[in-house]
C-alpha cells in the first residue's frame, strides 16, 4: 500500500484526507465516528463500504441532510460488497477498489459541481414541494430523469424510490407514494405503470401473509380433502370415508366395492375442507391477509390497492431544479393565530403609515427559518406535521405581545412583527423565540437538534414593505 | 236429438246384470279400489279426527320442547334464482332450528355467485358444489353426508312452502318412534295457467293428496315426493342414502320401509309446485315417472314379494297396490277388446255412459273429500266444471302414456338412457340391474 502511494505522487492520503490535484476527498473508515459537519470544505467523500449497515447509515445521513452542501456531496464507495439495498446501490456516485482509482473520480466530481452551480435555492412553500425540490436538485446534478422503483425489503411497502425514500424512515415509506401522487398532480412527473401492490389498511405495510381461512371462525387450521363420488351406488363423501384403515385401499362405505379406475367407476367432483378449530365443513375458503407489521387480519377486499409507477420528469419537473418550484401551499393555511404573508404586508403598510405620523414610534420585523425542520417532518407523518406547526406557532405567540402578528410563509419560514418595540428589545424577544422552539423540539422529538436562524430589521418609513421583507429574507439566507 | 233419444232408450233398457256385464271394468276395478276403498279410509280418517287432533297437539309440544336440528337439503343444477327465493322464504318458517344445505350439482350459470352471497349473509349454512355433475342421487347424498340434523328434509328449489310446512312435516315423527319418513302434501301452484295445469291440480288433489291420506292410514303409502319429504337422518344413513334415479323418491321410500320404519303422509305440510303447462311436456314427465315405477318395483325391489327375513305384509301390500295399477292397465285393454268384440254396435252409448259414471263418481268423491280438507287454497267450485274432462285425462290420456312407458321399460330398459342422469352413472345402474 505504502509503496504504491509513493509512486502515485499526485495522490496524498493523510488523516482521512485524500487530495488529488485541487480536489479534496474525505475518507471515512469503516465504523469510524463521523460528524457530518466535518465534510465542510471537502469536495467529495470516499466511504469504506465493507459493512452494509454502516454504509447505509452514512449514506442516509448525508442524503437526508437539509443543506445542499451536504446532501449533494459526491459519495464513492470503497470495498463495497454486493447488496440488494437500493439505498446503497442507487445513491452513490461511483465504486472504487483502491485509492489508485481516485483520478478517475475527478471528472465525476467536477461535473456534479458544475451542475450544482446551476441550481436555484429558493425555498418552496410546502412540505411536498420542499421534499420534491430536494429530489429534483439531486437528480439534476446526477443527470437522471427517471424516478425508478426498486424492490426493497427494508421499505414497509416493499418498494423504494431511493432518491425520495431516503428522506423518510423505512416505516413511513407510504408517504413517498403520497408525495409522488401530489407531484404527479402538479404535473412535475409522468407515471408509467410498473407494478400493482396491496397495502394494509391499518399501517400501510406491504408485507402481508395471505392465507385461506375458515369462513366461520377465520382459523387457518383446516384440512382439505377430495370428495369421491362412487357411480354404482351414488355414494359421495370425502376420500377418508373410502380409506380402508387396514391395508390403505379405497373401498366404498355404502356398497363395499373397491374403487378401481377414476372416471370409470368413480370420480372426484370437488374438494371439501374441514376446519379443525370450529368443526365446520366448507368448500370456499376466505382469503385473508395478515399484516406482518401490525398483525391486523384483513379481508382482501379491504386492502388498499396502490400502483407502483416508474416516473419520468416532465418539462416542468426538469426545470424545477434550476428555476425553482412554485406550488400552492395548503398545509400552512388555517393555522390558528397566524396570517398569510400577503395580509401581513398590508398590516405592516398601515404600521408604516402610523410611524410616519409619529416619528417617536419604533417597530421591527423578524424572519425565522427552521433549516432542518423537514428532516423532522419527514419522520413524523402528515397529521403530526400539522400539529407540530400549530405547537410551534403557539410558542411564538407566547413570546410576543397580543398586538403583534405572525406571517406564516411556509412550514419552515415565518415572519413576526414587533410593533412599538426598539431593536434591542426585539432582538431579545427573537432570541427567546428561537430558544424556546429549540428546547421544545429537543424535548419532544428524541433530542432532535433543530437548526434555527433568524434575522431582524427595524421597519423603515422610506422603503416599500414588500422590498423590506425581501431584503430581510435575503439577509437571512446569506 | 235422435242420438240422445236412442241413448236414453239404451240406458233405461239396462238391468243390473247387464250393467255389471258391460261396465265390469268400472264396477270391479275403478269403483272398488278408487272410490269405495278410498272413501272408507278417508271416512275413517275423518271419524278419528278428534284423536288425531290430540295426538298432533302432543307431538307439536314435544317437537318444540326438544327443538331438534333439521337439515334441509336442496340438490339441484342451475337453480340459483330459485334458491335465492327459497332461502329467503324459509326465514318465514314457524320452525326455525334448521340448517340449509344447498348442493350445486355442476351448475354452469350464476348459481355459485348467488349461493356464495347467500352464504355470506347467513341464509345458507352450507354450500357444497360438485364441479362435475354427478346426478340428483349423488347430490342428495353429498348433502346427507354433511347434514347434522336429527331429521333431514329434502326440498326442491323451485317449490314454495307454507309457513308451517316444516313444523307440520316433522310432527308425525313424534307420533311414533318407528316413523322413519314423512311425505309432504304437494299441490299445484300454477293451476290456473292452462287446462293441462288445472287437470293436474285436480289429479294431485285426488290421487296424490287424498290417495296418500288413504294409503298412509293403511300403512301402504308408497312414494315420498322429492319436492317435500322428511326422514330420520339415521334411517337415511342406514340405507346408504339415495340410489341412482330416476324414481329415486320411490326407491328411498321402499328402502326405508324395508328397514321396518313406518312411512306417513302429512296433508297439512303443504308445498306448492309448478307442473308442466302443456300436454307435450306432461307426456315427457309422466313417461319418466312411469318407467321408473316399473324399474324400481318390479326389477330392483322384486324381493318384497319373496317371503324372506325382511318380508313385511305392509311392504307386500304396497307392492301389490302398485302391481294392481299395472294389472289394471292390462285389464283395461282387455275391457276395450271385450267391448269391441261383443258390443261393437253400442260403443258410442257405452262410451257416453262410462263418461257419465266416472264424472258422477268423481263429483261425489271430490265434494266429499273437499269437506275433509283442512286448508283450502281455492274454492272447490273452480275445479267442478273440469271433472268431466278428468275422465278423458285419467281414463285415456294418462293410461296411454302409462302403457307406452311400461312397454318401453319392460322391453327396452329405456330409463337407463334417460339424459336425466349423467351417462357415467347410468351405465353402472344398468350393469347392476337396479
Ligand atoms: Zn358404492
Ligand atoms: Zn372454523
Ligand atoms: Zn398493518
Amino acid at each position: 500500500m505504502d509503496t504504491k502511494k509513493e509512486n502515485e505522487s499526485k495522490i496524498e492520503a493523510k488523516d482521512g484526507r485524500i487530495s488529488y490535484g485541487n480536489l479534496l476527498f474525505y475518507y471515512i473508515e469503516n465504523n469510524s465516528s463521523f460528524r457530518i459537519e466535518e465534510l465542510m470544505g471537502y469536495d467529495a467523500l470516499i466511504l469504506d463500504a465493507r459493512d452494509h449497515d454502516f454504509t447505509r447509515l452514512i449514506i442516509k445521513r448525508i442524503r437526508t441532510h437539509y443543506n445542499p452542501e451536504f446532501y449533494l456531496k459526491p459519495v464513492f464507495l470503497l470495498n463495497v460488497k454486493p447488496t440488494k439495498d437500493p439505498l446503497i446501490n442507487h445513491l452513490h456516485d461511483g465504486i472504487i477498489y483502491s485509492f489508485d482509482q481516485v483520478p478517475e473520480l475527478a471528472n465525476i466530481v467536477r461535473q456534479i459541481f458544475l451542475l450544482t452551480t446551476q441550481l436555484d435555492y429558493n425555498l418552496p412553500n410546502s412540505f411536498q414541494a420542499q421534499t420534491m425540490k430536494k429530489v429534483f436538485n439531486f437528480m439534476h446534478t446526477r443527470e437522471t430523469k427517471t424516478l425508478r422503483p426498486h424492490i426493497d425489503v427494508n421499505s414497509i411497502v416493499g418498494y423504494t424510490y431511493p432518491e425520495l425514500s431516503v428522506s423518510f424512515d423505512d416505516r413511513e415509506e407510504a408517504q413517498t407514494l403520497d408525495i409522488l401522487e401530489w407531484a404527479e398532480k402538479e404535473g412535475l412527473i409522468w407515471p408509467d405503470f410498473h407494478e400493482r401492490i396491496y397495502l394494509c389498511n391499518n399501517c400501510s405495510s406491504g408485507f402481508l401473509s395471505y392465507r385461506e381461512v375458515c369462513p366461520h371462525c377465520q382459523s387457518s387450521n383446516a384440512k382439505s380433502e377430495d370428495l369421491v363420488h362412487h357411480f354404482p351406488c351414488a355414494y359421495i363423501g370425502p376420500i377418508s370415508d373410502f380409506r380402508n384403515p387396514v391395508d390403505n385401499t379405497l373401498s366404498c362405505p355404502k356398497c363395499s366395492k373397491t374403487l378401481r379406475h377414476i372416471g370409470v367407476d368413480y370420480d372426484k367432483p370437488s374438494v371439501i375442507n374441514h376446519c379443525n378449530n370450529c368443526d365446520n365443513n366448507f368448500q370456499d375458503f376466505y382469503v385473508k391477509a395478515k399484516c406482518l407489521s401490525c398483525e391486523q387480519d384483513i379481508e382482501v377486499q379491504y386492502l388498499i390497492p396502490k400502483t407502483i409507477y416508474l416516473f419520468k420528469l416532465t418539462k416542468k419537473g426538469r426545470s424545477a431544479a434550476v428555476n425553482g418550484l412554485f406550488t400552492a401551499s395548503q398545509e400552512v393555511e388555517d393555522i390558528f393565530g397566524t396570517i398569510r404573508p400577503e395580509v401581513m404586508k398590508v398590516m405592516l403598510h398601515y404600521e408604516v403609515e402610523r410611524m410616519r405620523k409619529n416619528s417617536a414610534l419604533k417597530s421591527s420585523v423578524a424572519v425565522f427559518h427552521l433549516e432542518n425542520i423537514y428532516e423532522l417532518y419527514n419522520r413524523i407523518g402528515a397529521k403530526s406535521r400539522k400539529n407540530l406547526i400549530i405547537e410551534l406557532m403557539n410558542l411564538v405567540r407566547e413570546n410576543i405581545r397580543p398586538s403583534d402578528y405572525i406571517g406564516l410563509e411556509s412550514a419552515a419560514t415565518f415572519y413576526v412583527s414587533m410593533i412599538d418595540t426598539d431593536p434591542a428589545a426585539a432582538a431579545a424577544t427573537a432570541n427567546n423565540i428561537e430558544r424556546s422552539m429549540q428546547t421544545a423540539i429537543h424535548k419532544n422529538f428524541s433530542a432532535f437538534e433543530a437548526s434555527i436562524r433568524h434575522h431582524i430589521e427595524p421597519l423603515q418609513i422610506g422603503t416599500p414593505v414588500d422590498a423590506q421583507l425581501q431584503l430581510l429574507a435575503k439577509e437571512l439566507f446569506n | 236429438m235422435h242420438f240422445l233419444d236412442d241413448f236414453y232408450a239404451y240406458v233405461t233398457s239396462i238391468d243390473l246384470w247387464k250393467f255389471v256385464r258391460i261396465f265390469w271394468f268400472f264396477v270391479f276395478f275403478e269403483f272398488l279400489r278408487f272410490f269405495v276403498l278410498d272413501f272408507l279410509t278417508v271416512s275413517l280418517w275423518w271419524l278419528t279426527r278428534r284423536f288425531r287432533k290430540d295426538r298432533t297437539r302432543r307431538a307439536r309440544q314435544e317437537l318444540f320442547e326438544q327443538q331438534p336440528l333439521i337439515s334441509i337439503i336442496v340438490p339441484g343444477k342451475n337453480e340459483g334464482q330459485h334458491i335465492f327465493r327459497l332461502a329467503l322464504s324459509l326465514k318465514e318458517q314457524t320452525y326455525t332450528n334448521y340448517e340449509l344445505i344447498i348442493i350445486d350439482d355442476g351448475s354452469d350459470d350464476q348459481t355459485p355467485a348467488i349461493c356464495a352471497s347467500l352464504k355470506r349473509n347467513g341464509f345458507i349454512n352450507l354450500y357444497l358444489r360438485n364441479d362435475v355433475r354427478g346426478g340428483k342421487a349423488s347430490a342428495a347424498n353429498l348433502g346427507l353426508r354433511y347434514a347434522r340434523g336429527k331429521f333431514v328434509v329434502h326440498l326442491d328449489a323451485d317449490c314454495s312452502y307454507d309457513r308451517d310446512a316444516l313444523e307440520n312435516i316433522i310432527i308425525p315423527f313424534f307420533y311414533d318412534i318407528r316413523v322413519g319418513a314423512v311425505g309432504g302434501n304437494v299441490t299445484v301452484r300454477n293451476y290456473k295457467h292452462s287446462l293441462c295445469a288445472t287437470l293436474q291440480a285436480v289429479e294431485y288433489f285426488d290421487t296424490i293428496s287424498v290417495g296418500r291420506i288413504a294409503t298412509s292410514e293403511l300403512g301402504i303409502y308408497r312414494v315420498i315426493s322429492g319436492a317435500f319429504g322428511a326422514f330420520r337422518r339415521e334411517a337415511l344413513t342406514r340405507v346408504g342414502g339415495w340410489d341412482i334415479g330416476p324414481g329415486l323418491d320411490g326407491d328411498i321410500t321402499v328402502k326405508v320401509r324395508k328397514l321396518g320404519y313406518k312411512i306417513r303422509f302429512e296433508p297439512n305440510a303443504i308445498c306448492k309446485t309448478s307442473v308442466p303447462v302443456t300436454f307435450r311436456k306432461l307426456i315427457r314427465q309422466r313417461l319418466r315417472w312411469d318407467k321408473s315405477l316399473i324399474r324400481f318395483r318390479l326389477r330392483k325391489h322384486r324381493d318384497v314379494f319373496y317371503p324372506n327375513e325382511t318380508f313385511r305384509w305392509s311392504n307386500f301390500i304396497s307392492f301389490v297396490e302398485i302391481t294392481y295399477n299395472l294389472v289394471l292397465n292390462i285389464k283395461w285393454y282387455v275391457y276395450i277388446a271385450d267391448m269391441v268384440v261383443n258390443f261393437a254396435s253400442y260403443i258410442p252409448f257405452i262410451l257416453m255412459t262410462n263418461i257419465l259414471l266416472y264424472t258422477c263418481s268423481n263429483v261425489v268423491k271430490y265434494l266429499m273429500f273437499s269437506l275433509f280438507r283442512t286448508k283450502r287454497n281455492e274454492p272447490i267450485g273452480y275445479f267442478l266444471p273440469y271433472l268431466p274432462v278428468m275422465v278423458i285425462y285419467f281414463g285415456y290420456y294418462l293410461r296411454i302414456i302409462r302403457s307406452v312407458a311400461y312397454i318401453q321399460e319392460l322391453l327396452f330398459k329405456a330409463s337407463y338412457k334417460d339424459p336425466w342422469n349423467p351417462q357415467k352413472t347410468s351405465r353402472h345402474a344398468k350393469a347392476l340391474k337396479i
